[in-house]
């Protein structure tokens, strides 16, 4: 089997892994979906400059090296998913200190944050 | 030469004078949590009037392009100096003018509305707002396809933060709806432009225009995925069916000015719509024209359906404006979805117009709801409002013009994109649609000014507060009247939206204008890329 | 407006336009000023301003009333909206000033009237206002000459008529009359403007003009039936025809004045006015003839006889109207040329009789306080002269001869025996007309009879009425002059405007017929008569037999049907919205991910991608290490999928996989993506965990089974599409605009790492935008929690304590040591970053982490002090000048004529560094370093500060 089956499947996985979690109904596993989405799409986008090995794209000798667009997107990607990770996570604890609840809908009638949690668990 | 150096540059002016409006509040800062205080209060003093400035002429630079624009000549900018399509290139055509200004005159009244006490309820709210301007000129601007994917975060970002503005419980739980969802439709966008990248090899949308022909079955079919994904990615943004249940909850949660200002934020994904799939996938795109085609018209014209039926089920003046916000795109998007140029041209002023209103309409709500004591904007009987006459008239006016009753610009719209439609397979449905949600809008919002004008509680003592500020009036009257100014100007803007139309389907004049002498079909700009056989030379440039 | 073209006429001053203009801008304008300030004065000023605008129009038309009466037309065109053919195009024929003259003058009596008519509270410049708006409207519909002009007038009649009719909103059955007459006439204006577009496009124009003589080619196509059915609804919704006549009687919760102008003199004869002025386009066909005469026959005489149980005085007139409107829309109908002259003649007289009879009923209201029949009776000798008016109006009503009434009566009853032949029950016709006409003079009996007459009245609301102020009773005595006069001289009066109205409906002058009250004995006569007899027959029947008072109308009426067709539409909504936007984030998402899978897969499903494989590029073969690095990821996803409800272990595994992820990236050369996504993971994760202290350490278990295995397929779903698409590409070689940033990044960017070079210069415009991105982040972060404090749990789920101050003497030693040497570290990565892996971002998360250690390390509570000072003021200020530093470098380029972020550089030789790349580049490289480094710090200063530790472990901090 080759680099590629390796990397398509692996691709495939943690996307899976990461809808699966952002399907979940708590803010915090929601937010680690997406992290997750967040990881395979970047190895997504550098795939789509095809896998190349031992070829960095640093112009020093061979004139032989992996394109580099597709690394420069990802690299934008990369921050970008940074920075909005980090806003999720704190407006994740601000909505659970607000509503009481860390549920992506709120607190349910009849549930007050935690206690309930606790009782369902 | 500054007039010289203000015509060279104009195409990014748009983005960098919010960016550096922006930038220039952050280094100043804000009123540190306490607007009351005197320091606090000084600086926001400040921050109001660079940013009402600055807004003011962003208008008027938007007004400049528009005029240029109506020229015909498109004008490219090459960042960096670098050439097309290799370089990230600004290009500013009728549409790209159009959303510009339209953005513009949304962005001046709602803040000023702004100015007038929300401001003072959270951090830093004028610079998030340049960040919104910013991002949104720069979506309307650029001509690469990554680079909207970036602007379109500088716009997202900004609208988090300005949509929690004022927090409070409701905003946090919908912002938080609305921030994962935007999240996740990020990721798709990335998959669909890196899909694209690997079977064009370029991100330029002029060089785009001419390499998607070129991809053959059945590799086209990837393509189209790509496109179909990014459909998904812009009708939410535009809330398109099924994906427009965010709306509602997003809009009549967050404060009024914001909601105002996000009346905007539905056309850029409509925007987007029609500079990808309007053109880049539009006739001339070989194995891949029309990929969105199947599917937008119906879709379309679904939403429209079900947001006027939200409407009536709306027991709240903002909501049911929330939900006439995804009527109306439906309306849009089904002309768009015609894939013709009258039916675009439709669009484009029916969109302008629908806009300007509902911007208005949000502002009015809140200034309605303010004056009907505990009731709020609650559709039920409640004290009689201070200002009956005014607020009355105002709300008559964005009413029949939301419905397409005429002389208003509503009616106009909506009669381009019914002539538009003429000749279409789906005519038939396209008429009932549209008269049909006119008439449900009319049906709606006839109850919704009896029950909030007319069906007044006595036993309810009248609103005491007296009416609203003079700032707050001016500013909804503002959008409102630019609304019904569309009437009046009606031919010279519909000759605008009709050239606009035009133009975008001229796609080989844009590729000539943006990628220079070698655009055209025989162009290289992307060559095989191997690595086992030397990388091809002769950069002639 | 500019560029009128004047055409058959001598004229060329825009009478026409100006006509419309007046009460539409003037006469708005300044009665709503007037109205501004409600005294007495202002009232009576008020009223003047009106009266005064509609006499003003009503000159205009009269000046170009020669002409027409010379048997030309007045037409004036002004372009508006060519490109949709919606023109500003006026004319002016014998119908439009039969209408012109009706609605200007009634106008005028209406005003007179109203001003006595409303009560002191009642906000006269609303009133007026609205009747202008109206008015304007009313004339735009008859001047027309565009017919999408001509819907535009009309349907700002509806919504005039919804403010007239809710003018006392706070009664509910204004309310809900305003909103039953919006709803069924601009409904009806929204199908006739459909029915007008295919119109259009039949003819090719919307200007009358030019459609008028083309009847016979236009009806030839088959469009044709289309077209009559939409208008046809149309007409019908406005002038009350069954079925759509049940808006009417509820519209009467208006003021009378209003009933009186709107409901029966002219707003309801706009849909008769349409038939007519489209008449030589559409009429004449069997389809027209069939629909059209039949429905008024039919109406006529069914509202006719509802009109005899109703007890209320307006609710009488108003089925009286719905029936003669009826009666003209019959006579429409008819093919006959004489039928067009009856229908002129009898709009005419309808008006005047039913106006005043209007306003009489407005008197009683306003003098005895109600309107109902059973209570009224014997007014005569409390009004005498009211009643004496009364009397001559209502027997112009029933066809009494002497009156106007009784000739058109006669005419219609003439047309109708005429018009046996034409249809298959042809004997139904004349039938049916005296049927109804009976009806009509039972009705009229009542009406007298039961008000003025039969026996004193019983518990008035107010007990002593008496004869109205003498100018609330001379319109009305006005208007029965005229119907007298009429009655005794027709052609000499009404006579050649009828002519000319006729003309212009029928496209040629109509042959030879004379107005006069004898046209010597005949069927027609002989009918009257029956009616006049059978009509008093039958009040009197009923009023003996069985007693009308006690008549209660059955349940089923149109009015019924449609609110219950209303409230079930509204229901209908609410179950929809209920249904879709149910506030569950998770099926939004749900739906998101399924549409994207759906039509990701669309184009194959479709069929397009048939044939679609793996291509034929030659593939890296896999290394065992990576092997095991695929199974540890496998491995890892799992885990985290089964065991995410433990958030602590869930973020550990994240991190794995993210450090998998940089793993790929190096061994797959990128160098670059593998730092930075190394950097990242460190920062994020140090989130993840200060998120995770202040949220509960345990997700739930409370996903069904059912949800859990949607989203299972989903995600698999998902997946498995993402990897078939990378797999589909990563086994095709690909095309690339790569090629020139290799060629240029040395040579015109001055870097040997392409990536680096790509980032900062060939697209830095997209670097500029993304540390923008951060930064506004990280802003929002500070607004976010502003005002948020929570008092942090001591320990963390597992039992660890959360205050760094607990090991502070070993960590605070390792950040003295580290963060030099972080700083020393972040400045070489920053510099070899354009040349070699590294730059502006990576080394500003460097620098920002070994902060964070710092801050760990002196405790929370000194940090803040320390970071967080001044409400973040600081790391705002950071990212400001950041993004400052990062723009100017861009904007530097303005000076040299370049565009934005147009890059320079060269390569100074400097002592001991050796040879530094010196671009702008760098200097732009810098602003993102400064970004990174406020951002980050911002994101974790105000998390932290936002969960300050219980106060005993800040003591052992310090």
């Amino acid at each position: 089997m080759s680099m590629e089956f390796l990397v398509a499947t692996g691709i495939g996985w943690v996307t899976a892994c990461g809808i699966y979690l952002l399907l979940r109904g708590r803010s915090f596993p929601v937010v680690l979906g997406l992290t997750l989405i967040g990881y395979a799409v970047n190895v997504f986008i550098f795939a789509m400059g095809r896998l190349w090995s031992g070829a960095p794209p640093i112009l020093i000798g061979g004139p032989a090296v992996a394109d580099p667009l597709p690394q420069a997107l990802v690299l934008t990607a990369i921050v970008i998913g940074f920075a909005t990770t980090g806003f999720v996570i704190e407006l994740a604890l601000r909505g659970r200190h607000e509503g009481g609840s860390d549920h992506v809908d709120g607190a349910r009638p009849g549930e007050t944050g935690d206690d309930a949690e606790k009782a369902q668990r | 030469m500054p007039g010289d150096l203000f015509s060279t540059h104009l195409a990014v002016l748009p983005v960098l004078l919010p960016a550096f409006t922006a930038f220039a509040l952050l280094l100043i800062g804000d009123h540190g949590g306490d607007a009351q205080g005197s320091h606090g209060h000084r600086r926001l003093r400040w921050a109001r009037a660079i940013g009402i400035a600055s807004a003011a002429l962003g208008l008027v630079l938007a007004a400049r392009l528009a005029l240029q624009a109506d020229h015909g000549a498109l004008e490219v900018y090459r960042v960096g100096d670098w050439p097309a399509p290799f370089g990230i290139v600004l290009v500013v055509d009728r549409l790209s003018a159009l959303m510009l200004l339209l953005s513009g005159c949304v962005a001046l009244p709602v803040l000023v509305y702004a100015s007038g006490g929300w401001d003072a309820h959270g951090r830093h709210f004028h610079a998030l707002f340049q960040f919104q301007l910013m991002g949104l000129n720069g979506a309307f601007v650029t001509g690469d396809l990554f680079n909207l994917f970036v602007f379109f975060e500088v716009l997202l970002i900004a609208s988090y933060v300005l949509m929690l503005h004022g927090q409070g419980r409701e905003r946090f739980k919908a912002g938080l709806h609305y921030v994962v969802l935007n999240l996740a439709a990020s990721a798709l966008f990335l998959i669909g432009v890196a899909l694209i990248y690997a079977l064009t090899g370029t991100l330029n949308f002029a060089d785009l225009a001419l390499r998607v022909p070129r991809v053959e079955e059945p590799e086209a079919a990837v393509l189209q995925a790509a496109a179909l994904i990014l459909l998904v990615v812009f009708g939410f943004k535009a809330a398109l069916l099924p994906l427009s249940m965010w709306l509602p909850a997003t809009y009549a949660a967050s404060s009024a000015p914001v909601a105002a200002l996000f009346a905007i934020m539905t056309k850029v994904g409509v925007y987007a719509i029609l500079r990808v799939h309007g053109v880049v996938f539009g006739a001339d795109a070989g194995a891949s024209a029309y990929a969105a085609q199947p599917l937008l018209l119906p879709l379309a014209l679904a939403t429209s359906v079900v947001g006027v039926l939200g409407a009536l089920a709306a027991r709240t003046l903002s909501r049911l404006v929330a939900w006439l916000t995804v009527a109306s795109v439906g309306t849009v998007l089904a002309a768009i979805g015609l894939f013709g140029s009258a039916a675009w041209s439709g669009a484009l002023y029916y969109m302008a117009n629908s806009t300007l209103v509902i911007a208005g309409l949000f502002l009015l709500a809140e200034l309605v709801g303010a004056q009907r004591g505990e009731m709020a904007g609650r559709l039920e009987p409640a004290a009689r409002v201070a200002q009956p006459q005014l607020l009355g008239l105002m709300l008559l006016l964005a009413a029949a013009s939301n419905a397409g009753l005429p002389p208003l610009p509503g009616f106009i719209g909506k009669l381009m994109i019914l002539e538009g439609a003429l000749g279409h397979g789906w005519v038939v449905a396209v008429w009932i649609v549209v008269l049909g949600v006119g008439f449900l809008t009319l049906v709606g919002l006839a109850r919704a000014g009896s029950i909030l004008f007319w069906n007044v509680r006595a036993d309810l003592p009248a609103c005491t507060g007296g009416g609203a500020s003079p700032r707050l009036l001016v500013a909804t009257l503002a959008l409102i009247g630019a609304s019904v100014a569309m009437t009046v100007f009606a031919a010279p803007l519909q000759r605008y939206t009709e050239a606009a139309a035009l133009q975008l389907q001229d796609r080989a004049a844009y590729a000539r204008a943006v990628l220079g002498e070698q655009g055209g079909e025989q162009a290289d700009t992307a060559r095989p890329y191997r690595i086992d056989r030397p990388l091809p030379s002769g950069g002639e440039r | 407006m500019p560029g009128f073209a004047v055409s058959h006429s001598l004229h060329c001053m825009n009478l026409l336009a100006l006509t419309v203009l007046l009460p539409l801008v003037l006469g708005t304008a300044l009665c709503f000023w007037s109205g501004q300030r409600d005294t007495r004065g202002r009232r009576r000023l008020t009223a003047w301003l009106a009266a005064g605008v509609t006499a003003a129009a009503l000159a205009a038309t009269s000046w170009l009333a020669p002409e027409v009466f010379a048997g030309r037309t007045v037409l004036e065109h002004a372009e508006w909206m060519p490109a949709i053919g919606l023109n500003a195009n006026f004319r002016l024929d014998g119908l439009a000033l039969l209408f012109v003259w009706l609605i200007t003058g009634i106008g005028l009596l209406i005003i007179l009237y109203a001003a006595y008519y409303l009560h002191h509270d009642d906000p006269a410049g609303k009133f007026y206002t609205q009747l202008m708006l109206f008015m304007a409207a009313m004339l735009g519909i008859a001047l027309s000459d565009n017919l999408l002009l001509l819907v535009v007038f009309w349907e700002l009649t509806s919504v005039s008529s919804f403010l007239l009719v809710g003018y006392w909103g706070h009664k509910a059955e204004a309310r809900q009359g305003a909103r039953m007459a919006l709803t069924v006439t601009g409904g009806g204006g929204l199908v006739l403007l459909a029915g007008v577009l295919v119109l259009g496009q039949i003819a090719g124009t919307y200007d009358l003009s030019a459609m008028l003589h083309r009847g016979a080619e236009i009806q030839a196509d088959p469009r044709y039936p289309l077209a009559l059915g939409l208008i046809l609804v149309g007409c019908f919704t406005k002038s009350a025809q069954w079925p759509f006549h049940f808006w009417l009687p509820e519209a009467m919760a208006a003021p009378t004045p209003v009933s009186a102008y709107l409901h029966s003199a002219t707003m309801v004869k706009a849909g008769i006015f349409l038939l007519a002025r489209l008449y030589p386009v559409l009429g004449g066909s069997g389809l027209f003839e069939g629909i059209v005469a039949t429905v008024g026959l039919g109406t006529m005489a069914f509202a006719a006889y509802v009109a005899v149980f109703k007890h209320d005085l307006k609710g009488l007139l108003a089925y009286s109207t719905i029936s003669h409107l009826g009666l003209v829309v019959f006579l429409i109908g008819l093919a006959s040329p004489l039928s067009a002259v009856a229908a002129m003649f009898h709009i005419l007289n309808h008006a005047t009789f039913k106006c005043s009879l209007f306003m009489t009923a407005g008197i009683i209201d306003h003098e005895t306080g109600t309107r109902d029949m059973r209570q009224l009776g014997g007014l005569m000798a409390f009004m005498p002269w009211t009643a004496t008016l009364a009397m001559v109006a209502a027997a112009s009503m029933a066809g009494v001869p002497l009156v106007n009434g009784f000739l058109s009566k006669e005419m219609f009853l003439t047309e109708a025996v005429g018009a046996q032949s034409d249809f298959a029950f042809g004997v139904l016709v004349p039938l049916a007309a005296t049927l109804g006409a009976i009806c009509s003079v039972a009705y009229s009996l009542r009406f007298i009879h039961d008000v003025f007459f039969n026996g004193p009245p019983k518990d008035l609301p107010n007990p002593h009425p008496h004869e109205p102020p003498f100018f609330m009773k001379a319109p009305v005595g006005l208007l029965v002059v005229i119907c007298i006069v009429v009655g005794l001289l027709p052609a000499a009066t009404f006579g050649p405007l009828v002519h000319v109205a006729a003309t212009a409906v029928l496209g040629a002058p109509p042959p030879d017929y004379h107005l006069a009250i004898w046209h010597g004995f005949n069927l027609p006569l002989l009918l009257s008569v029956v009616a006049l007899v059978g009509g008093a027959a039958l009040y009197w029947a009923l009023q003996r037999k069985f007693d009308l008072h006690l008549h209660h109308p059955r349940g089923w009426t149109g009015r019924l049907l449609f609110t219950r067709a209303i409230d079930g539409l509204f229901g209908f909504a609410g179950r929809v919205t209920a249904l879709l936007e149910n506030g569950s984030l998770q099926r939004y998402a749900a739906l998101m991910v399924g549409s994207a899978i759906v039509l990701g897969a669309w184009p194959f499903l479709t069929g397009h991608g048939a044939g679609l494989a793996t291509g034929g590029r030659e593939l890296l073969p896999a290394p065992p290490l990576a092997w095991v690095v695929w199974a540890l990821l496998l491995a890892t996803g799992g885990a985290l999928v089964l065991g995410h409800h433990d958030r602590f272990r869930a973020v550990v595994l994240v991190g794995v996989i993210g450090l998998v992820t940089s793993l790929t990236f190096v061994s797959l050369s990128a160098p670059d993506l593998a730092l930075t996504q190394l950097s990242v993971e460190v920062v994020s994760t140090v989130l993840l965990l200060m998120g995770l202290a202040l949220l509960p350490a345990f997700s739930p278990r409370e996903s069904s089974n059912a949800r859990r295995g949607r989203d299972a397929a989903l995600a698999l779903a998902g997946g498995g599409g993402i990897a078939w698409l990378a797999w589909l590409m990563l086994t095709r070689d690909h095309d690339s605009i790569s090629w020139y940033f290799l060629e240029q990044s040395i040579p015109k960017g001055g870097g040997s790492n392409a990536v680096n070079v790509i980032l900062v210069d060939f697209r830095g415009y997209d670097t500029f935008g993304e540390i923008t991105v951060l930064g506004i982040a990280a802003v929002g972060v500070l607004a976010l929690l502003d005002g948020l404090r929570v008092r942090r749990p001591a320990a963390d789920p597992a039992g660890r304590a959360w205050s760094f101050a607990k090991e502070p003497l070993m960590l605070r030693m390792a950040a003295r040591l580290v963060l030099p040497l972080a700083l020393a570290v972040s400045a070489y990565i920053f510099w070899r970053g354009h040349n070699l892996p590294g730059g502006g971002f990576i080394a500003g998360l460097v620098t920002a982490v070994a902060l964070v250690l710092q801050y760990m390390a002196l405790g929370q509570d000194r940090a803040d002090l320390l970071l967080h000072g001044r409400g973040g003021q600081r790391f705002t200020r950071w990212i400001g000048a950041g993004l400052a530093i990062a723009g100017l470098t861009g904007v530097g380029a303005f000076v040299f004529g370049k565009p934005f972020l147009t890059s320079a550089y060269g390569h100074p030789t400097v002592a001991l560094l050796g040879e530094l790349p010196l671009a702008t580049a760098a200097l732009f490289d810098l602003g993102v370093y400064i970004t990174v480094v406020g951002a980050t710090m911002l994101m974790l200063s105000v998390l932290g500060a936002a969960s300050k530790e219980p106060p005993r472990a800040a003591g052992v901090a310090s």
